[in-house]
């Protein structure tokens, strides 16, 4: 799939400032119905599938409330996903669109994604829960719920960001070490990371120390700076004042529809990011780094971008989590999460955004609806037979086995000729190649003129040609 | 003073197991530079099929093919475990050449990371193997081993060695010690060796590549079995998540001695083993496993070809 | 082993080619470099200047040096002794008693783009993007620009692409911009390639081996099109080159390196006759007869 087309007026100059950045967003926004129109136009299967996709995943949430799930629970058991599962599915998408940056996009494979959603996760539950008032720090007036609630209680939009730079910080910090070392050992150092980060926070439930940082005075006995093995509870839910709405596990499809919104800002962030100078140098690392570094490419800076603006999206996803749930435990962050969040942007596609969205919710229905809908049905009807709900790291490892071997580009797999055409490449091509244009949405009418590859090459994408696509220079 | 001995003696112990399991992450790395994440969960496969051999169906579970027990006489004993042994080794040696057939073999020219993501996939399989074997809970079994301090008869008290410390040496020592002279002295070792060195020469000069792969990964099975085997008979547990921790302490070992250099690997192990018996004692066991990792992390990090460094492979 | 370096004698071409030229006129100057690898000496204590708008060519049997020599004026290796500055800027120096080298994309940002033996063009990527990599050094935008597409990034990626297809006309690949690099046809790739270096707008080209794996005619194709580089676009160029007649039919100046030392240089028609090379390359006997 590919990235929504955007068109930019190249026959005016761009302006400078905030006025002009207005009126480019007003523009690009005033034209998504023609430039939706002419999509329809050009591929009116692939772009039926995907309004069908998005209509679906706006209603189901609501269908699901009042119909869906009262059929499945009174006529004849269905595997329909709940509210949980589906902000789950947000949250998990959020966190492979951020994987696909680091590993996607720059080659980088990061078996410790999981560190970053624990930090986000007790970032949220460090600012806004009770916890500190344990040690007398309470910022009462922050809170949305009123004075009296002891604590820091900062709101979940204020927690959003803090989460990000905190996240993309331990990211950088957590980058700078790897930078130098070849893709196995830094894979293995990651994971390392990612075993130490939950350690940390289970283990720091009594710490007694005496120092003096600055004006600062730490006398510390015994203290329970993480909850330990308890974890941290509650936590605020995320909460929208005036209209007095909260998003946590007790409002229904409200918090899915928080995570939709969530994860069509990470998609439409990561999308700018991989259409752009970064975008390009990260690609360019990831076929071949000495010649990008010879090309100009700060290669340092640029992966620990990577790293940095990566992780700030597990960031994203942790502090959703622990918001929503209203609590946060250390043992939910281990391995299996980095592996899970991998084998999402595998099986989706690894570098197409859009292929790991669905990457992530395919392989969290599977893992939270249907085996367990399939397990409850064996259990019922056949109890002898093994129950596949408990399997399901089983079928994990045989689909990481089945794509390697199979499919190592995914399903849905990225197409850098559509990614060409994408955003404001397309002004320039059909400058350059004077392709007739749409007056009303500046986009070319046939976009099939623009391919100037020879016969075959074009309807079906380079990557169909090459179905060992991966087997040189391009690392995963 | 005693306590301090007491402690180093427990990590020799472990550390003489982490030895046969790092040689095994070694010998891969150093042939075909795959770090095999499975490995270690072939160890558990080992001690699970150990388990089953010895321990009674009632209450361990096992099948109790072989039922050793405290008091069986010594020599029927020797001759149990000496098949316990046999069969094991026959076993994951047997599952760890199908491994390499099925899930590496395949992706010898794929990328780099191809192949470590198959190994983990496959690290995923064997988990569960273990669990649709043996559950999901700790299995134990009975320790076979008198338990009385061996330096009693030099008129030591204050800390113990017991049969099953030398139990551990009496297997490990002589295996460390046969893989060596294997990689040094004969044929099929030069042959690894050539084609850690470089596999399209090693091909061209006449070396079976796919034959000499495959029996490095038969040996690294071998190794994983006995160690399962010996793990069993010392700790008395089994879990399918037990690869996890042995795994990540033999890799470090690994890497602590210089991947792909088989004393490295041994030196390294014994390293980790004291390293995991000081912390489990004076630190906190919770921290253990970060500490190793931390460990693993700086060797990486600043240096990557280890104390010995690279022996059996020089191509970084 | 050669212990002497020849130097040419004065030449009666011209100022350019004597060696008598003011520092100005010179854009890369080289002293004392040298490069070893543990005990090998790879090169060893060069002295090279390249006179600004001159096509210059270095040459030698393999494993001479020419490469390293390459790989140290691009910052990819670090030099172990000598001096290299470039356009009167240190690109190699020293800093109290150590030898520093400036970073690859640092070289590059100070005008210095070069082409690789084997072609290492970002496979995956489309012609006109492996293009605008190039132009990374060059473009302002940040990435918070990219996320939020301010006007400066806009202006950026339009201006980018517009020069990009310029640089796609230049070297005939006009139409290839959305085609992945690695689907392109050898020549193609070796004259993308060359764009992409151009791309980072260099005072000086550096091509390894451009016309490697190349037909006469094509091998034509390519030597008047680097002598177009040099009269269009002002460059300055360096060659390593092997095609003996490529290397004769456009290099002003020759250079030869042997087992790391400079055993020549002069005009093609010098280093041709000189005796040193006619051995280096066939043999002390063949230099004898």
């Amino acid at each position: 799939m590919s990235a929504p087309v955007e068109s930019v007026d190249t026959s005016t100059p761009i302006g400078t400032g905030l006025g002009a950045w207005l009126g480019y967003i007003g523009t690009t926004v005033a034209s998504l119905p023609g430039t939706y129109r002419s999509s329809v136009k050009r591929r009116p299967r692939r772009m039926a599938v995907i309004t069908l996709v998005v209509v679906l995943a706006l209603i189901y949430p609501v269908l699901n409330q009042y119909f869906l799930a009262g059929f499945s629970r009174n006529v004849f058991p269905l595997p329909l996903p709940d509210d949980t599962v589906m902000t789950f599915m947000a949250i998990f998408a959020i966190m492979a669109v951020g994987l696909n940056i680091v590993a996607g996009f720059a080659g980088l494979l990061d078996l410790g994604y999981v560190a970053f959603y624990a930090i986000g996760a007790y970032v949220a539950a460090f600012l806004a829960s009770p916890h500190f008032s344990a040690f007398g720090i309470n910022f009462e007036f922050l809170s949305l719920h009123g004075a009296g609630t002891p604590g820091i209680h900062l709101p979940f939009w204020i927690v959003i960001p803090i989460a990000v730079v905190v996240v993309a910080t331990f990211g950088a910090l957590l980058g700078a070490p790897t930078l130098r070392l070849r893709g196995d050992y830094l894979a293995i150092v990651t994971l390392g990371f990612g075993e130490i980060v939950p350690l940390v926070f289970k283990n720091l439930s009594n710490v007694t120390l005496s120092t003096t940082l600055g004006p600062f005075q730490i006398n510390l006995v015994g203290a329970n700076l993480t909850g330990g093995v308890q974890g941290i509870n509650p936590v605020d839910p995320p909460f929208l004042p005036i209209l007095n709405i909260p998003f946590d596990a007790r409002s229904g499809f409200l918090p899915v529809y928080l995570g939709i919104v969530l994860l069509s800002m990470a998609i439409l962030v990561a999308r700018n990011l991989q259409y752009s100078r970064i975008g390009r140098a990260w690609i360019a690392i990831r076929e071949d780094e000495i010649a990008a570094e010879m090309m100009g490419v700060n290669t340092v800076r640029t992966k620990l971008l990577a790293f940095a603006l990566g992780a700030s999206f597990a960031g994203i996803g942790g502090a959703l989590q622990a918001s929503y749930l209203g609590a946060t435990t250390s043992d939910f962050f281990d391995f299996t999460i980095s592996i899970l969040v991998l084998i999402m942007i595998i099986l989706g596609g690894i570098g197409n955004i859009w292929g790991v969205v669905v990457g992530a919710v395919t392989l969290q229905y599977l893992d939270k609806t249907f085996l367990p809908y399939l397990g409850q049905r064996v259990q019922d009807n056949a109890p002898w037979l093994p129950n596949p709900a408990q399997y399901n790291f089983l079928i994990f490892g045989i689909i990481l086995l089945f794509m390697m071997r199979f499919r190592p580009q995914g399903f849905l797999p990225s197409r850098q000729r559509e990614a060409e055409l994408a955003v404001i490449g397309l002004s320039a091509a059909e400058v350059e190649m004077g392709v007739p244009v749409d007056e009303e949405t500046g986009l070319p009418l046939d976009l099939d003129n623009i391919e100037v590859a020879p016969p075959g090459q074009s309807e079906i994408g380079p990557d169909a040609r090459a179905p060992e696509v991966p087997s040189e220079g391009r690392k995963l | 003073m005693d306590q301090l001995l007491q402690t180093l003696i427990i990590g020799l112990a472990e550390g003489l197991i982490f030895a046969l399991v790092a040689l095994g992450y070694t010998l891969v790395y150093g042939i075909i530079e795959l770090i095999n994440f499975a490995h270690g969960d072939l160890f558990m496969i080992g001690s699970l099929i150990a388990f089953m051999l010895i321990a009674p169906k009632d209450p361990s579970g096992g099948l109790g093919i072989f039922p050793i027990r405290a008091d069986t006489p010594v020599p029927l004993m020797i001759a149990q475990i000496l098949l316990v042994l046999v069969i094991t080794i026959a076993i994951t040696a047997t599952l760890n050449v199908a491994i390499e057939r099925l899930a590496y073999r395949p992706l010898r020219h794929a990328p780099k990371l191809a192949p470590l993501i198959s190994a983990i996939g496959m690290s995923f399989v064997l988990q569960n193997v273990g669990i649709i074997f043996a559950g999901s809970n700790q299995r134990t079994t009975e320790n076979i081993f008198p338990t009385q301090n061996l330096l009693a008869v030099f008129g030591i008290t204050g800390f113990e060695i017991t049969t099953s410390e030398v139990f551990v040496g009496v297997v490990t020592i002589p295996l460390l010690i046969g893989l060596t002279w294997f990689v040094a002295k004969t044929r099929q070792g030069k042959a690894m060796r050539a084609t850690a060195q470089d596999p399209d020469t090693a091909g061209l000069m006449g070396v079976d590549v796919n034959r000499t792969i495959a029996i490095t990964f038969l040996i690294g099975g071998a190794l994983a079995g006995a160690a399962g085997v010996v793990q069993i008979l010392y700790n008395n547990l089994v879990q399918w998540n037990l690869g996890f921790r042995f795994g990540l302490n033999s890799f470090t070992a690994a890497v602590l001695g210089g991947i792909g250099n088989l004393q490295g690997a041994v030196l390294g192990a014994l390293v980790l083993g004291q390293i995991n018996a000081i912390s489990d004692r004076y630190i906190a066991p919770a921290w253990t496993n970060a500490i190793v990792f931390g460990v693993l992390i700086a060797i990486m990090v600043f240096r990557p070809t280890g104390l010995l460094g690279q022996q059996l492979a020089d191509r970084a | 082993m050669m212990q002497e370096t020849s130097h040419p004698s004065p030449s009666p071409s011209g100022a350019l080619l004597t060696g008598t030229l003011d520092d100005a006129a010179i854009l890369v100057k080289a002293r004392g470099v040298t490069k070893r690898f543990g005990g090998l000496t790879a090169v060893s204590n060069i002295d090279f200047d390249i006179p600004r708008g001159s096509i210059v060519s270095l040459i030698g049997p393999n494993g001479a040096g020419k490469t390293t020599f390459f790989n140290m004026i691009t910052g990819y290796y670090a030099a172990s002794a000598g001096e290299i500055s470039f356009d009167g800027k240190p690109i190699v120096g020293k800093k109290g008693s150590k030898v520093v080298s400036k970073k690859p994309h640092e070289v590059t940002a100070m005008g210095i783009g070069r082409t690789f033996q084997n072609i290492r063009l970002f496979g995956t990527m489309s012609a006109l993007d492996n293009i605008r990599v190039g132009m990374n050094v060059h473009l302002k935008s940040h990435w918070w620009d990219s996320v939020l597409r301010t006007p400066l990034m806009l202006r950026e990626e339009l201006a980018s692409i517009d020069d990009a297809m310029g640089l796609l006309d230049l070297v005939g690949l006009k139409g290839r911009a959305d085609t992945w690099a690695r689907n392109l046809p050898y020549g193609d790739q070796r004259r993308l390639e060359i764009a992409r270096a151009l791309a980072t707008r260099p005072k000086l080209l550096l091509l390894d081996e451009p016309t490697a794996g190349m037909n006469s005619s094509e091998t034509r194709e390519m030597t008047d099109f680097i002598r177009r580089l040099r009269s269009e676009l002002g460059l300055t160029v360096l060659l390593i080159e092997h095609d003996m007649r490529v290397v004769m039919g456009i290099s002003e100046r020759v250079t030869v390196l042997d087992h790391g030392d400079k055993i020549a240089e002069g005009t093609p028609r010098e280093v041709r006759a000189n005796p040193l090379v006619i051995e280096a390359y066939l043999g002390r006997g063949a230099a004898e007869a």
